[in-house]
């Protein structure tokens, strides 16, 4: 009990430090702080009326972020099949499987962003350093749901079928695959919906999509044009997420 | 003549295990003969059938299958696992696929390889598929998928999986121990008929010794991964049963499970 009662004023003490610390280093004056009330009416008070002007760029824009997450989740796919199978207990030994996971952890640690933004100094700007970004960033996870899926099989079949005859790959075909497959459509269009989502914005960095609009228009102070963009991404998170409770209900 | 099975003082430890499964055992199975396996929970029977089954590796001993001596270093080949069929105690089935894919894959070891993954079934392959079935008495289930089935039905789809190999040896492991007792005799009366109406010799494990006396020709008595006895059907006593099934360790009133 005391001991407790010690760790939660040492939890407390550090939160109230962290607070100060970001108060002290950081530029928040009172003065700039009491006036962000007003500027941020006047900031809204631009943005109304949406200017309904660039549909055509809306269309365009979100046109691009569709391709980027669908080639992404493609290149995803492609490259989770051979790092899935690494990646699994059951079918590489220790010394495969742990470097492997090892290396996904690392993939996924690293946010979409900035994975972007690398691929835009490697490639330049457009769509295709957003499709490889999201690519490689997926793969971090699409490929361990994988490797899970794998190792997720029930061997009975599998022995039933080596039993009966059969070779390895009807196998795979009649024993492993019809288990797995279902776990692996839920995966990767679940992996879908999220690449679409993140990718809203990869635009931002200069990686193609809708989120170049919204850069533009707000580095330029149109933000009836912005507030349009904005509004048209947030309709699109909505149906993604319409469309994610419609999927769910399907694989219940 | 051939014999359908011959083990000869046979020894199997399963890989870590301390102690054997398999203790000097040897048995001989006639062509078209039904044999059970009698004995207790750990006696060693799915061990015992998984040997002739060809899915285990290192024993001592020899064993020999159809005429043909298991090789104790390798998987034997295709065709000759698809001369055995093997009913799994749990069934073993592709719960997400129909009836009629999963009797399919007993065909699988009949196909040339990259046909069985990559081809579709042979008329006569399905022919054989719907003949099982039929057998089975499970015609009308075909397009059902497995995981939408009673136990009584899965345990027919094993059964019918198995005679689409159109094997020469049938092992049960089983196959009635998840059973109702009507639904027991059923299964069993329809396993030694199918068996002997295709000439198979069938080697059926049980621990209910009034059914394996009742559905075999011999008994087999198993404990410890030893060989009690082995006699016709009709020899079968009670004194037999009870020392196959005797506990070891008797405390107080509280009979622990026998152990080796
Ligand atoms: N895969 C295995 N690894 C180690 N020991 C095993 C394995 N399978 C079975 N055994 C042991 O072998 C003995 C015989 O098992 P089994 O053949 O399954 O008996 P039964 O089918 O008669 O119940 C038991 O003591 C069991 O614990
Ligand atoms: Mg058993």
């Amino acid at each position: 009990m005391r001991s407790r009662g010690l760790s939660g004023f040492f939890a407390g003490a550090l939160v109230a430090c962290a607070v100060l610390w970001s108060f002290a280093t950081v530029d928040v004056e009172l003065s700039r702080l009491m006036s962000a009330g007003p500027r941020m009416a006047g900031f809204i008070g631009r943005m109304i009326p949406p200017d309904p002007t660039v549909m055509g760029e809306i269309a365009k824009g979100s046109a691009e972020t569709l391709r980027i997450a669908i080639l992404g989740t493609l290149g995803a796919i492609l490259l989770s099949i051979p790092l899935g199978i690494l990646a699994s207990e059951t079918m590489v030994p220790p010394a495969v499987h742990r470097p492997a996971r090892l290396m996904l952890a690392f993939i996924r640690a690293v946010p979409l962003i900035l994975v972007a933004m690398l691929m835009v100094g490697a490639v330049g700007l457009g769509p295709l350093p957003g499709m490889i970004a999201v690519a490689i960033h997926a793969t971090g996870m699409l490929a361990k749901f994988y490797a899970e899926a794998i190792d997720g099989v029930s061997r009975a079949p599998i022995e039933a079928l080596e039993s009966v005859g059969a070779g390895p790959l009807a196998r795979l075909r009649f024993a492993i695959w019809p288990q797995m497959a279902p776990v692996v459509a839920r995966d990767t269009i679940f992996r879908f919906e999220l690449n679409l989502r993140e990718s809203l914005i990869l635009g931002i960095v200069g990686a193609g999509g809708i989120g170049f609009y919204i850069q533009t228009y707000v580095r330029s102070f149109q933000y009836d044009k912005a507030a349009s963009v904005t509004l048209a991404v947030i309709v699109m998170v909505i149906a993604i997420e319409a469309f994610n409770v419609a999927l769910r209900r399907r694989f219940a | 003549m051939i014999l359908a099975a011959a083990i000869d003082d046979v020894s199997y430890a399963h890989p870590g295990a301390d102690l054997p499964s398999l203790e000097r055992v040897s048995i001989q199975i006639a062509a078209g003969e039904a044999v059970a396996i009698l004995g207790p929970s750990g006696a060693g029977k799915t061990t015992l059938l998984a040997l002739l089954d060809g899915r285990l590796r290192g024993w001592l001993g020899r064993v020999s299958v159809l005429g043909t001596q298991l090789d104790p270093d390798q998987r034997p080949p295709r065709e000759q696992c698809a001369d055995t069929g093997f009913i799994f105690q749990e069934f073993a089935l592709v719960e997400r696929s129909t009836v009629f894919r999963n009797v399919l894959n007993g065909r699988l070891g009949r196909m040339p390889c990259l046909r069985a993954a990559f081809g579709s079934p042979s008329t006569r392959d399905c022919e054989i598929a719907r003949t099982a079935l039929a057998d089975c008495g499970i015609a009308d289930l075909a397009d059902r998928r497995v995981d939408s089935l009673s136990g009584g039905q899965r345990q027919r789809v094993a059964i019918a999986r198995c005679l689409a190999q159109e094997p020469k040896l049938i092992l049960a492991d089983e196959p009635v121990s998840n059973l109702d007792p009507v639904r027991a005799v059923d299964i069993l009366t329809l396993l030694t008929k199918v068996a002997r109406a295709r000439g198979a010799a069938i080697l059926f494990s049980s621990h209910q010794p009034d059914l394996a006396g009742r559905f075999a020709d011999r008994i087999v008595g198993l404990r410890s991964g030893s060989i009690l006895f082995s006699i016709p059907a009709a020899q079968l006593s009670e004194d037999r049963t009870t020392a196959l099934y005797r506990q070891e360790v008797s405390v107080s009133g509280v009979s622990l499970r026998a152990v080796n």
